[in-house]
């Protein structure tokens, strides 16, 4: 059941030409627009991360914000310098530094979890999560001297090998264009998000991806093909939090400041909408769907005036509010992709590029391949 | 047969299982010699299927022993069983999503050590970890008569496939000892003959052992070595096919239950 030789082609190349498309938007879009890419980028790598953990192995898990708190935070406390007068600590390791040891952070605070990700399944997983996410809570706003309490704190930019992803006056220019934060970030971000789907897809396609898979399907089956289920739910839910540690400390320092308000429960089920949409267990889908979940609003947003019958904010027109418009723009937008497309984004793709009937009428009879040809043997093997 | 692997002795003694107010499992004792094909026989309910979740882990025992060499079964998890070399099937097919060639690698788990951060990397020995065995599947495939279908999805499979299918991901694992729950129920009379043709030569060119459940007496009494009969939890008679079949306890529990094939009867 192979694809046509042509059709195998076109997709690589338009991931290629895909990828360059995203080279441009720095020398074309506002700061507003490059902010949104931004955190669209985060919430790509973040939900990669969540769908290995919900589209592939089944779980569920409700505490995505607090791992990406726990990247956010850690690589602001270990690249940050101690300030006596606010009563903050830091470690002032040098920021790529910390930004890989904030990722690590993330992933020890994932296996310390180990032994509830490891028993509990799908449900009950999810609600055991939401417990991470009142504790999160609880430590942003009383842990001060490392997260700066309630008015939060400010993010140390990231510099790699004295190059600053942050605003500098350096007067970088590139095609005339000024190099800020958002410009510089811009890049960074779209190597986190290649490198974290990389990363994934060979995962997934690997033998810890099959394992999951099988868990996912048939816990018995899986173990009786001897998957052990509490460890690769653990590894699982590891990993996922690594990609939640990544993404956070990405989102940081766009944010330049970060809040405990950002890292609700809110955030976690925004992830989980952004995975069921993309279409559960794939790398493509679940960026897609985050896409999808933190650009539409902001796009609506931008242009709900222009919509007939919708008013501009605080004039007093008949018609709806434009921010209320985006809002309920936004809601049917999320319920209409999940009754049309139940499969998610993903499987809406699948659907337009291999027509089902035809593909069950190219297939040949099951009787013809039914019997093993005559004289083939099994060996044993010779590996 | 050949001797190539060393296939240790199945002995299962005195196991009892117990549900909530029901016995599953009554004491049942027998034993699979090695290199033979023993066919665990009996109407619905007799714990023929409870038999196949002991040895594999998946149901604890209240009491007896199982042994497989020098390992004592009921005391280790489904995934230790299956590193030892103990395969099975399902009587309800129980695949995973994806390809024919990705249920079959699965099969190759314990065989391989790719971790997931190796994995995420691909570093070289991964990659040809799973091209070597991905080699080996696809013979396994082929043998199986899978080897059209191996990039097709399992949900486009129909029924009898899907059943090669979960015999080729067992003979993936390379076992030693080979559990088949109900192999060609609900297949067509030619998809049961190539079922068996493959058992059988599977036996013969790996010298396994095969305990097979089976409805179909004609089937068992043609390629078993040694016949156990279940009924209600009890084993009830047991022997070569022709013992068990001239056994008058047998032919009452087949008549008793009338559900199933009676005893003798070819169903071809
Ligand atoms: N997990 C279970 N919980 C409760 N009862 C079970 C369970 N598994 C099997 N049984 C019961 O044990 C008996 C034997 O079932 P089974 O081994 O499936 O029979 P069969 O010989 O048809 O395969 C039946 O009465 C069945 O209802
Ligand atoms: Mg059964």
């Amino acid at each position: 059941m192979s694809e046509p030789p042509a059709r195998r082609r076109l997709g690589p190349a338009l991931l290629a030409v895909g990828w360059l498309v995203l080279l441009l938007p720095p020398f074309y879009l506002s700061a507003f627009w490059l902010q949104t890419g931004l955190f669209a980028m985060a919430a790509v790598i973040a939900a990669i991360g969540l769908n290995l953990l919900v589209g592939t192995a089944g779980q569920l898990s409700l505490g995505h914000a607090f791992f990406l708190a726990v990247g956010a935070y850690g690589y602001t406390w270990l690249a940050g310098s101690p300030a006596a007068d606010e009563g903050l600590s830091g470690l002032r390791l040098p920021p790529a530094v910390a930004f890989v040891a904030a990722v690590l952070l993330t992933g020890v605070a994932g296996a310390l979890f180990s032994p509830v990700s490891g028993r509990l399944r799908a449900m009950y997983l999810g609600v055991a999560t939401l417990a991470l996410v009142f504790v999160g809570q609880h430590i942003l706003l009383n842990a001060t001297s490392v997260t700066g309490g309630f008015n939060g704190r400010s993010v140390p930019p990231l510099t790699v090998f004295g190059f600053v992803f942050g605003d500098t006056d350096d007067g970088l220019t590139v095609f005339d264009v000024p190099f800020g934060g958002l410009e510089r970030l811009w890049y960074l971000g779209l190597l986190l998000v290649a490198v974290a789907s990389l990363l994934a897809r060979n995962l997934l396609r690997g033998r810890p991806g099959r394992a999951l898979g099988a868990l996912r399907d048939s816990e018995t089956a899986a173990a009786v093909m001897g998957v052990h289920p509490a460890r690769y739910r653990a590894a699982a839910f590891t990993v996922s939090s690594m990609y939640a540690g990544a993404a956070g400390a990405l989102l940081a320092l766009v944010f330049q400041r970060i809040v405990p308000d950002y890292f609700s429960l809110g955030l976690s089920m925004s992830f989980l909408a952004m995975v069921v949409i993309g279409g559960l267990g794939s790398v493509g889908g679940a960026a897609a769907g985050a896409v999808f979940v933190t650009v539409l609003p902001q796009l609506l947003g931008h242009f709900a005036d222009r919509i007939p019958l919708v008013v501009a904010p605080g004039s007093t027109g008949t018609g709806l509010d434009a921010s209320d418009a985006a809002d309920f723009l936004y809601g049917a937008a999320l319920v209409l992709t999940l009754v049309f497309a139940p499969d998610g984004l993903a499987g809406l793709l699948r659907r337009l590029r291999l027509p089902r009937p035809r593909l069950r009428a190219a297939t040949p009879q099951t009787s013809a391949v039914g019997e093993p040809a005559v004289g083939d043997t099994l060996k044993e093997q010779t590996l | 047969m050949s001797a190539g692997i060393d296939v240790p002795e199945l002995r299962v003694h005195d196991v009892t299982v117990r549900f909530a107010g029901l016995t599953a499992l009554d004491g049942v004792s027998f034993t699979v010699a090695p290199g033979s094909i023993h066919a665990l026989v009996g109407p619905n309910g007799a714990g023929k299927s409870t038999t196949f979740n002991v040895l594999s882990g998946v149901y604890r025992v209240a009491s007896g022993s199982v042994r497989f060499g020098d390992a004592e079964l009921t005391a280790l998890a489904p995934h230790r069983i299956a590193a030892l070399g103990i395969a099975r099937t399902f009587q309800n097919i129980v695949l995973t999503r994806g390809t024919v060639a990705d249920n079959l690698m699965l099969g190759r788990h314990t065989l391989t050590r790719a971790g997931f951060l190796t994995s995420a990397l691909r570093l070289p020995h991964v990659r040809g970890e799973q091209r070597a065995h991905r080699e080996r599947v696809r013979e396994i495939a082929d043998f199986t008569g899978l080897g059209a279908r191996f990039d097709t999805p399992v949900s486009l499979l129909s029924y009898g496939e899907r059943k090669r299918v979960e015999l080729a991901r067992a003979l993936c694992m390379e076992p030693k000892l080979l559990l088949l729950d109900e192999p060609v129920a609900g297949l067509n009379t030619a998809e049961r003959a190539a079922m068996a043709r493959t058992v059988a030569s599977v036996r013969d060119a790996l010298g396994l052992s095969v305990l097979i459940v089976e409805h179909d007496m004609g089937l068992v009494m043609r390629m078993s070595d040694e016949v156990t009969v279940l009924d209600f939890g009890r084993r009830i008679s047991g022997g070569t096919p022709q013992q068990v079949q001239r056994d008058p306890a047998v032919i009452a529990a087949y008549l008793g239950g009338a559900t199933d094939a009676p005893v003798g009867e070819e169903t071809r």
